[in-house]
């Protein structure tokens, strides 16, 4: 029950923000699961694998093109969104299946988010080119998303419930497994754990994860452009992994709290927000490695990552 | 009903460079074996075979009959052969205990759906796990170390943490790769307290590498020796310390 405080105490954020912070909000409930995504397959897979930003991407233009052309309301699109992120997610391990690993994995997913971005400039008809792809106003249930708060209480309940189905998989044999792989692959086999079929499910969790942010994304921005999914952003899904802790699902949380607002609080200042996140990621390596989440471990112990439910 | 390993004439080559020879050689529940001989002998290579990291060249291995050669490493650890590696197999960043839930993986019987929705039985299942790996913990004298990283703990501690976690699931067999190497006398003599207990207590087919002669006298009831990845003794370790072969190929001028 403990896991809820937190979310329920959100649902009184809309009482105290106007639309620009609500808006604000909702940005960093789409962070969370982008955050989540990623760290599962670098912090606790511990697998170089980019393609978070191609995750994103196509779970947005999922989205985006089932709401535009089909005219599916947002609730009928979150779940295909994650299939398509699924999806993109299983073909990255197959790349790590077949011995590729470390920097070639690195290399090769960067590849592959930057082959989809050509993708969405190219396929104009579907993908409206480099102008993008206006996302009608949408429904949830019949409820019309027209407004920051409405959206804020639809993003919360389906932020609330991933991360939720993300601990308690974290929390578990298949948490345990996706770690042991990280830390020695071949120890992991000797102890009758299907290492393969474990890695693809790692990166297909990752890959719904992010791809249902994706569609919260399209909806919140209303447009989704390629230059959305381009390496900065990638800079900055890495950066809130790191700020948040690898491996760590609080910190996967804190990290995109703490990073989504960054950008905004600098707007006025052009330059200053490349210098100071340049910095900031400087100063986590080399003074905070393991991130937030080790911060706040050492103060209040409870909340130190374990990898098995006690009691 | 204890298990029999058997290995019939085991051949393994990498790149056209023959690692073992023609290699014959068993084990049985509650007995412990000590292959012995120079570095390059094939012991661990032979380990490897057994547990699948290496493919035969030629040869058979069973296990209770049932051939366990040409699979996985994971579906031959299923079967019941577990084992430790001469680095280290821990996972540094878990807990001794959660390293130990590692090795009862199989064991946890709760499925994806019902983890992800946190059902009961799933809950239950995990809980059982908790349970078992502490009562193996306490069983085998390593309680205190249950919530320590891994990586924190000492060379011995993490030694006796990797064969707890190897004998989780009760595998009828178990291949230990020199679990003694740079342990001090006091930890050794645990150690080979703990060996003779696994063998003895829970009936497990121990097969053990090991180089430092003293504790192989101490722990094992046969002794095969290996040299050039041949088998090139096997008996009693009174007898092996006699024997004129032996003690050309590894022993050196006794």
């Amino acid at each position: 029950m403990k896991f809820y405080l937190v979310p329920i105490l959100a649902t009184a954020i809309p009482l105290f923000a106007n639309a620009y912070i609500q808006f604000m909000v909702n940005l960093m409930l789409v962070y969370v699961l982008v955050t989540v995504g990623f760290n599962l397959v670098l912090g606790n897979l511990g697998q170089l694998a980019f393609a978070n930003t191609a995750l994103f991407g196509i779970g947005a233009y999922a989205a985006a093109m089932l709401m535009a052309h089909a005219g599916w309301p947002f609730w009928a699109v979150i779940v295909p969104a994650g299939l398509a992120g699924a999806a993109a997610g299983f073909l990255a391990s197959v790349s790590a299946l077949r011995g590729i690993r470390v920097y070639y994995l690195a290399i090769i997913t960067l590849a592959f988010g930057e082959l989809l971005r050509w993708l969405y400039i190219h396929g104009e008809r579907a993908t409206g080119g480099t102008d993008g792809l206006a996302v009608p106003q949408s429904s949830f249930f019949g409820v019309a998303l027209d407004s920051e708060t409405a959206r804020f209480y639809v993003f919360l309940v389906i932020v609330t419930l991933v991360v939720k189905g993300i601990s308690n998989l974290m929390h578990s044999r298949i948490g345990r497994a996706i770690v042991a792989i990280r830390d020695n692959e071949l120890a992991t086999a000797s102890l009758a754990i299907p290492t393969g079929r474990t890695i693809v499910l790692a990166f297909v969790l990752s890959g719904f994860v992010v791809g249902v942010g994706g569609a919260m994304f399209a909806l919140l921005i209303g447009r989704v452009i390629p230059e959305s999914f381009g390496l900065i952003e990638l800079i900055l899904h890495f950066a809130m992994v790191l700020v948040g802790g690898f491996g760590s699902l609080l910190g996967s949380v804190l990290g995109a709290v703490a990073l989504t607002a960054l950008p905004e609080y600098f707007r006025g200042f052009p330059g200053l927000y490349e210098m100071f996140f340049g910095a900031l990621v400087i100063v986590f390596l080399l003074v905070q490695p393991r991130g937030l989440s080790a911060l706040v471990a050492h103060w209040w112990p409870a909340l130190r990552d374990r990898y098995y439910r006690e009691g | 009903m204890r298990a029999r390993l058997e290995l019939e004439q085991v051949s393994v080559q990498f790149a056209g460079l023959r690692a073992l020879s023609d290699v014959s050689l068993s084990a049985r529940g509650g007995e412990v074996k000590a292959l012995i001989g120079p570095n390059g002998a094939g012991k661990t290579t032979l380990f490897n075979a057994i547990s699948g990291y290496v493919p035969l060249a030629r040869g058979a291995i069973r296990l209770d009959g049932e051939p366990i050669h040409g699979i996985t490493p994971h579906e031959i650890a299923a079967r019941g052969v577990r084992r430790t590696f001469q680095n280290g197999g821990l996972f540094g960043e878990l807990t001794a205990l959660e390293n130990i839930l590692a090795g009862l993986h199989a064991r946890i019987d709760a499925g994806f759906a019902g983890i992800l929705f946190g059902t009961r039985s799933a809950r239950a299942a995990e809980r059982a796990a908790v349970i078992r790996a502490r009562a193996l913990l306490e069983l085998l004298g390593a309680s205190h170390l249950a919530e320590r990283q891994v990586k924190l703990l000492s060379g011995g501690q993490q030694r006796i943490v990797e064969i707890v976690r190897a004998v989780a699931c009760d595998p009828p067999l178990l291949l230990l790769d020199e679990p003694a190497v740079g342990l001090a006398p006091p930890v050794r003599a645990q150690l080979v307290e703990l060996i003779r207990r696994l063998a003895g207590e829970m009936g497990i087919a121990v097969l053990l590498i090991e180089h430092a002669v003293d504790l192989v006298m101490a722990v094992a009831d046969v002794v095969a020796v290996f040299n050039g990845g041949v088998k090139i003794a096997e008996g009693p370790p009174s007898a092996i310390r006699a024997d004129p072969v032996v003690l050309e190929a590894y022993l050196g001028h006794a």
